[in-house]
Parts: structure tokens; sequence; C-alpha cells
């Protein structure tokens, strides 16, 4: 492919629609088709998408390997905190009931960061399952 | 003429041979994990055919509704979802070992592989 300026200048134009999205999909999944593992995976595919038409290493320049690697172990225990603050706010590990004033608040808000931990989590580990791959070549 | 109102089932029929045939017929391993995932989705498209219930809507709350709304069942919904990431984490997997087999033989093709397996 001799001409790489279409690629480029399309990618330049699309890549913050698609990051934008994902962040929709993932903030509106209670009202809507969404939630975390979908906007994880859009969210990543806007990297993917700049790694793929800029190069591997100016991808590996914007998101280093081991803040991929702190992302994917941060979405983890963003999960298990919710899980542990239910705990220690009285009620059962995982309990959503007791996170807010009142069991609605409380369901909304474990909603939101589960949800934000799932997302961070897949989006990380789609990232660095396209370095895996595509760093394979010359290493 | 009910048959024709149940083309969710006829193209999942459809879906599932065709995916099976590529993972049987080809020899690629690449097409073979493609025909595994087409032969996923036929499954998924079942599911969810079978979870829908007449008369029914998406299963997602409408907060102010003026008259009853009748929901589709939500629970092959989100058993499907979670179906759809085991079967990334799978596609994932067998991409990664075809990378390695690719990297140890030299070739996709299975019936290459074999005959290297053969040679004493």
């Amino acid at each position: 492919m001799r001409h790489h300026l279409i690629p480029r200048v399309v990618a330049k134009l699309l890549i913050p629609f698609i990051l934008m999205f994902g962040l929709y999909v993932q903030f509106h999944g209670d009202y809507g088709p969404g939630g975390g593992f979908q906007a994880g995976v859009i969210f990543a595919s806007g990297f993917i998408l700049y790694g793929l038409i800029f190069g591997l290493e100016a991808a590996r320049r914007i998101v280093p390997s081991n803040l991929v690697a702190f992302c994917i172990a941060a979405g983890v225990i963003i999960y298990a905190g919710v899980g542990f603050l239910g705990l220690a706010l009285g009620g059962n590990y995982l309990d959503y009931n007791v996170l807010g004033h009142d069991p609605v608040h409380g369901q909304h808000r474990g909603i939101f960061w589960v949800e934000l931990g799932v997302g961070l989590t897949v989006a990380a580990t789609m990232v660095k399952v396209f370095y895996m791959f595509a760093g394979r070549g010359r290493l | 003429m009910e048959a024709l109102g149940l083309y969710n089932y006829w193209v999942f029929i459809i879906l599932m041979m065709v995916g099976f045939y590529v993972v049987v017929a080809r020899g690629n391993l690449v097409k073979k994990i493609v025909g595994l995932n087409i032969f996923q989705t036929s499954v998924f498209l079942f599911y969810i055919s079978m979870g829908k219930i007449f008369g029914g809507t998406a299963p997602i709350l409408i907060a102010d509704a003026s008259e009853t709304v009748v929901y589709s069942n939500p629970l092959p919904h989100v058993l499907i979802l979670t179906a759809i990431v085991v079967g990334v984490a799978t596609t994932a997997l067998g991409l990664a070992l075809v990378v390695r087999i690719k990297e140890a033989y030299g070739t996709c093709e299975e019936d290459e592989i074999h005959a290297m397996e053969e040679e004493p």
C-alpha cells in the first residue's frame, strides 16, 4: 500500500470519536446496551487502531507496557475494593445496598464502580494482547 | 407458513452448519479458528431467539412507562454476554497457539505439519 496518507488522516479524525463512544457505552450500561466489557473492547480498539496505523513503537510510547500491566491489576483491585467496602460498611461482600444512603443509590454506585473496574481491565487486556501478538516479529 | 416466521432458527441452522463445515473441511489453522467463531455466533443467536417473548421488547427497564411493558427474558442475554467474553478469550488463546505453531513448524497448514511429524 503505497499511499499511507488516507489511513493516517482518517485514523487521526476517528480515534477521538472511538474513545468517546467507548466512554459513552461504559457509562450508559444501565440505560441501554453497554457495560464494562463492551466499553473496554471499544476503548481498546481506538488504541489498537493507532498502533496499526502509526506503528507499534508509537503506540508503546503513548501507552507503555508497564502502564498497561498496572491498569489490568487496577481494574481487578477496584472490583475487589467495592466488595470489601461493602464488608466495611456493615453488609455482605459485594453488597451494593449499604454503599449509599438508601439501597437504590447504593446499587447505582456499586454498579458504576464495578463496571469501571471491569472496563479498565478489559481495555488494558485487549491492548496487552495486541502488543504481545504484534511485537513477536522483531523480538 | 409458520415455518417462514421462524427464520431466526433457520439462520441459526445455516450458520452452525457453515461453521462446522469450515472447522472440519479446511486445513488452514486460522480458518479453523474462524469457523469455530461462526459456530459460536450461531449458538448465541439461538439462545437469544429462544429468550424472546411474544410482544416483548428488549429487557432494559423503561423508567416512565404509561402502561404495562412486556420485557423479553433477560436471563439468556446475560448468559450470552458471559459466553461472548469466554469466546474472545478462547479465540485469543487459539491464535496464540497458532502463532507458536507457525514459529515452530514454519507453516499454518495442517497436512504439512502432519507430513513434517511423520518423517523419521
